[in-house]
């Protein structure tokens, strides 16, 4: 550990193991420090089922739920978008090798108490219960205009500028009702809430195409899951960073970041060992004094003994419920996952509702999310605060990542990491650098 | 099912630092031997394929390195997913490498529960001097046990000795293995490993969409 390092990385979380993967693919010498026993953090795959029911103080279940060893349990559940950053970030750092996915089967908005497919092309929007006669048809001609809309080509813009005008004026543009545009903000474009109305047009087009570019690739849905769970995307970029020649080391608490002249960072101590270097990069939970709450999350896993209703016992689902549905300021995500992914026995099901909280009393928040999945079998509620970094690192050079968001997708967590690699590196990360090199040893 | 696809079998190597998993991964891909001095560690080194034929079978070898993860921390469990066949490595000259191969074995077992095992006894070049580790102890070890070890070899990357037989051997126990085991995967829907191909990856075996 006594040595001297372009960067030490704090925490194996999947933002940390991707920026200690690009950092050590750009040529940095980096120390990858966990002061847990295992890789992941708070985006590990727990495993055994066991260990899930110790970390909550819950008695073991015994063989209720089957093999306890069939399960990974993420505690932050999120899916991957097929052609969202992530996947740019996989496929270019060649870490895709290491994984596998499959389709998560349906995806899902829910209106006025039920759930309804989420449409995306014409033909699914004529064909869509969540909309009256009048209302399908104008849909379906918003979707014509995202679709055909080239950014490049101001043709195809239809006398209104979408960097200039702004998403309600689109809306009205089309004639959209509220509810159409509830759907298509939030379980289409993914917005978490109606700031976005204010926005330029241009960005939600933007995330339209993202949504059916994602759909196109793949089927089903929009989105994408590791077989054995998320834990293996951390691991992944872990792998990719010793490769890379990166250091690890688990399991080694840590007593203090050094400042030195100007409160700029000049190494990490542990124990009576300092690494010395240039930058650290870490998660909130290693600089405490550093960060600031923003707000509370709450997520609840839950064990299911059957897939959720109205869903045509989809094996994995995500149901998006908009927050004017339920009257919040922000939405409820509501995901589905099972044996079919290696992470639950067979038979079995694991459900997550997460959102962010508004009130003194999350859990009744979430109600709405739960009744969808019961009978609940189990429930596992975690409430935690979301934490931002105080300042942008330039001073201490010390680069902190922002907790994990309640959405049930990586977009934000892609933006918050390349945000960092730029704030850290001063460089855009260039996703061509690795993508070649790697692949010439497999010939 | 009617594929003709050469099917390929994910192996990966095992063992404590220094026993030379990375000398024969460089053995098994280039044939070639990098003596201590000028070996930096595992850098740079993931996985390889190399075709085997198993009489009329191909069959692709997907050997796998640990990028040294070991040194300091230990190798992710991800390392071991999918994998169809283990090899865990010591050193001859090296009694600690042997004694720790228990600890190994039991995360093999953990996280890639359906690996056939297999032990290599490397640094067979020891010149005169004895041997740490005797075959003896060797085939207690694996009666411990039980069925789980598959096979045992002794090979030396320095002189380039008994590991092509290994990997020929190993590539005929994983091809008797998987006749069977083949044939019940095909009836289950395959994942599937993104890529950069535009077109979208169909799976074929897979149940269509019926919504």
């Amino acid at each position: 550990m006594n040595e001297e390092y372009d960067a030490i990385v704090l925490g194996t979380g999947l933002k940390e193991c991707i920026l200690s993967g690009m950092l050590s693919v750009s040529g940095k010498k980096v120390l990858h420090i966990d002061r847990n026993k295992y890789y992941g953090g708070e985006s590990a795959s727990i495993t055994p089922l066991e260990e899930l029911f110790q970390r909550y103080g819950l008695e073991a279940p015994g063989e209720r739920f089957g093999r306890g060893r069939d399960w990974n349990v993420d505690l932050i559940p999120k899916f991957l978008m097929a052609n969202g950053q992530l996947v740019k970030l996989l496929i270019h750092t060649g870490v895709t090798r290491y994984l596998e996915f499959k389709s998560i089967e349906g995806s899902y908005v829910y209106k006025g108490g039920k759930i309804a497919k989420v449409p995306v092309d014409q033909k699914e929007a004529l064909a869509s219960d969540l909309m009256g006669m009048f209302e399908k048809r104008r849909f379906r001609n918003f979707l014509i205009y995202v679709q055909d809309f080239r950014e490049d080509d101001p043709k195809t813009w239809k006398d209104f500028d979408p960097t200039k005008s702004n998403m309600q004026g689109l809306y009205d543009k089309f004639g959209l009702d509220k509810n159409t545009q509830d759907f298509t903000g939030h379980a289409l474009a993914l917005f978490r809430d109606d700031e976005y109305l204010n926005e330029p047009a241009v960005n939600t087009i933007r995330r339209i195409k993202l949504y059916s570019d994602s759909l196109a690739r793949y089927g089903k849905s929009p989105y994408l899951y590791p077989m054995y769970g998320l834990g293996e995307l951390p691991q992944g970029f872990a792998r990719l960073s010793a490769i890379y020649g990166g250091t690890y080391m688990l399991d080694k608490p840590i007593d203090e970041i050094v400042l030195g002249e100007g409160g700029k960072v000049v190494g990490v101590r542990s124990g009576d060992e300092i690494a010395k270097c240039k930058q650290v990069y870490c998660d909130p939970s290693y600089v405490t004094d550093k960060v600031r709450k923003r707000g509370k999350v709450i997520r609840c896993i839950c064990i299911l003994d059957h897939p959720i209703a109205s869903t045509k016992d989809a094996l994995s689902t995500q149901i998006i419920i908009p927050q004017k549905q339920v009257g919040r300021k922000s939405d409820i995500y509501v995901s589905l996952v099972s044996s079919t992914h290696q992470v639950a026995s067979k038979g079995w099901f694991v459900g997550m509702v997460s959102t962010t909280v508004e009130t003194e009393n999350p859990e009744i928040e979430i109600k709405p999310g739960l009744d969808l999945l019961e009978p609940i079998a189990q429930k596992f509620v975690t409430i935690s605060d979301y934490l931002e970094p105080i300042d942008d690192g330039a001073d201490s050079q010390i680069f902190i990542s922002e907790s994990y968001d309640a959405t049930t997708h990586f977009e934000t967590t892609c933006l918050d990491v390349l945000n960092i690699f730029k704030r850290g590196t001063g460089e855009t990360f260039d996703f061509s650098k690795i993508k070649h090199e790697l692949g010439d040893e497999e010939q | 099912m009617a594929t003709v696809r050469i099917p390929r079998q994910k192996v990966i190597l095992c063992g404590d630092y220094g026993v030379g998993k990375s000398s024969l991964f460089r053995r098994f891909t280039n044939n070639t031997f990098v003596s201590e001095s000028d070996r930096k560690s595992t850098l740079g080194l993931d996985h390889i394929d190399r075709e085997y034929k198993v009489g009329d079978k191909q069959i692709k070898l997907q050997l796998w390195d640990t990028g040294g993860m070991e040194r300091v921390a230990s190798v992710t469990s991800s390392y071991y997913k999918f994998a169809e066949g283990a090899i865990l490595v010591f050193a001859l000259d090296n009694a600690a490498s042997f004694h720790s191969l228990s600890q190994h074995l039991l995360d093999i077992v953990t996280y890639a529960e359906n690996a056939k095992i297999f032990i290599c006894g490397n640094k067979s070049d020891l010149e005169g001097r004895e041997p740490e580790v005797s075959d003896e102890e060797v085939e207690a070890f694996c009666e411990q046990c039980h069925t789980l070890i598959s096979a045992t070899y002794k090979t030396s990357c320095k002189i380039g000795e008994g590991i092509d037989e290994m990997f020929q051997d190993i590539s005929r126990q994983l091809v008797q293995a998987n006749r069977s085991k083949m044939e019940l995967h095909a009836l289950e829907q395959k994942s599937f490993q993104i890529d950069t191909a535009s077109e979208p990856e169909i799976n074929e075996e897979g149940t269509s969409c019926s919504c």
